[in-house]
């Protein structure tokens, strides 16, 4: 079963004249574990789109159905509850407290949430050692690199153990360099720790690390596809590349 | 050409043999599967590389090395056509394009939906970058450097052909606007008959009345 599946959403921004469709009847289903890249040019709908499946916007029209339970039958309470513990959200600024170290910027949402600051602050520590900042655990966010900043905001997103991760232009804010290791991270979310990710972006290379595109236009997907190709393999693929370069 | 001036590198790097400088280079670009080189090129550019005098044959073999083989070293000159090599730069590739021959010819025919080209085209480039980036993570940055690099390169060209692509999308309608050039045509081979230019027929005699 889907663990999202969002049928014929719509978002009609504003009304009569002035109304702009900002998504027009999109049908979306995810498979847990999976990773999917949403692509298009700006404007075309796909921070909406994320919106709506992690219930921080409600659709004009249609629904979306989060892990069997609609979320257009519940009121704010019930989203709220909804997004703390089955969503982590991942965004292109951050947004870490400055005052906070790494540790306790992890710890936070568990902490406003009610679990306890030791038990809290245990789990931020493993996810962030997991993602390779052992050493940085009590390094505020001024003292960290932009790549650093949004693995302590992944891990933020994870402490709560949630099954699915939305982020937005996560690698937005960084150089080249961080932003592929963000991207082989956020793989790394799905396919070693078994969370369903979807990610918005606008930058080819960091969607090329994900399992499956959605291309997004004018609020409509006009196309998708898988990204792994089980006739001929990668390897083929990429020595084809080499040799070109070389010739 | 990068062919000659690797294996002269290798040879200014130590003397080496023939089957050697071979088995590194193959090496230096991540096997042979990627960058293939027969042995016979192999000992074709060593010969071409003795002939212009930029490397020779060396006696110093090294330690249980059969005195058979033969083993190169470079020549002075050899060193100072290396380093003009080095104090060139590279020029970019060329840019012949089945992609925009498919494009221009498709909207000028009108067989193809451009939209659906392009999105095809897009897939499978998605689909390869995909696939380069996987093999790029399970390489090991301390001893495959030379392969991370050429998928790094790799990587960033498909990045700029999918990044093309988009610009074409967004100029699509310009394009369809646009006419295929019809360039003047001026007939191949020789004038025809009669034609200006012609020597048939020959220019008819005049014969002088005497």
């Amino acid at each position: 079963m889907s663990i999202i599946s969002a049928q014929n959403l719509t978002k009609i921004f504003g009304s009569g004249a002035t109304a702009v469709t900002a998504l027009d009847h999109v049908n979306l289903s995810v498979n847990p574990g999976e990773f999917v890249a949403i692509m298009g040019p700006s404007g075309c709908g796909k921070s909406t789109l994320l919106h709506l499946i992690g219930g921080l916007d409600r659709p004009s029209d249609g629904k979306v159905v989060i892990d069997g339970t609609s979320i257009a039958e519940m009121n704010d309470d019930r989203i709220t509850e909804l997004r703390r513990r089955k969503i982590g959200f991942v965004f292109q600024f951050f947004n870490l407290i400055p005052v906070l170290n790494a540790i306790e910027n992890a710890a936070l949402p568990i902490t406003l949430d009610g679990v306890k600051p030791a038990e809290a602050q245990k789990k931020a520590a493993e996810w962030l050692t997991r993602f390779g900042l052992s050493s940085r655990l009590a390094s505020r966010p001024d003292q960290l690199s932009g790549g650093e900043q949004q693995r302590v905001a992944i891990a933020r997103a994870l402490a709560a153990e949630p099954a699915l991760i939305l982020a937005d232009e996560p690698t937005g804010n960084l150089d080249t360099r961080s932003g592929d290791e963000i991207a082989g991270l956020m793989r790394d979310v799905a396919k070693k720790y078994g969370r369903t990710v979807v990610m918005v972006t606008h930058d080819p290379r960091i969607a090329a690390y994900a399992d499956r595109i959605v291309f997004l236009k004018d609020g409509k997907i006009v196309d998708e596809t898988l990204l792994e190709r089980n006739n001929d393999g990668g390897a083929a693929i990429v020595a084809q590349k080499i040799r070109e370069i070389g010739d | 050409m990068s062919v000659r001036y690797a294996v002269l590198g290798l040879i200014s790097q130590k003397p080496r043999h023939g089957y050697e400088t071979r088995v590194v280079f193959e090496s230096l670009v991540g096997g042979d599967e990627n960058w293939e080189v027969k042995p016979a090129q192999i000992y074709t550019t060593l010969d071409r590389l003795e002939e212009a005098g930029l490397v020779e044959r060396s006696s110093d073999l090294g330690e249980g090395e059969e005195p058979s083989r033969r083993v190169f070293q470079v020549t002075p000159q050899g060193e100072e056509a290396l380093q003009e090599w080095f104090a060139s730069p590279v020029p970019s590739e060329h840019q012949r394009d089945e992609f925009f021959i498919k494009l221009i010819i498709g909207v000028a025919c009108r067989q193809a939906d451009p939209e659906r080209l392009i999105q095809t085209q897009r897939v499978l480039l998605f689909q390869e970058m995909h696939a380069a980036t996987n093999q790029r993570e399970e390489y090991d940055p301390h001893t495959e450097m030379a392969q991370i690099l050429l998928l790094d390169k790799a990587i960033m060209h498909l990045e700029a052909d999918l990044r093309w692509l988009d610009m074409i999308e967004m100029r699509l309608e310009a394009i369809k606007e646009q006419p295929l050039p019809e360039p003047e045509i001026r007939r191949r081979g020789r004038p025809r008959k009669g034609e200006k230019g012609s020597t048939y027929p020959p220019p008819e005699k005049v014969v002088s009345p005497l």
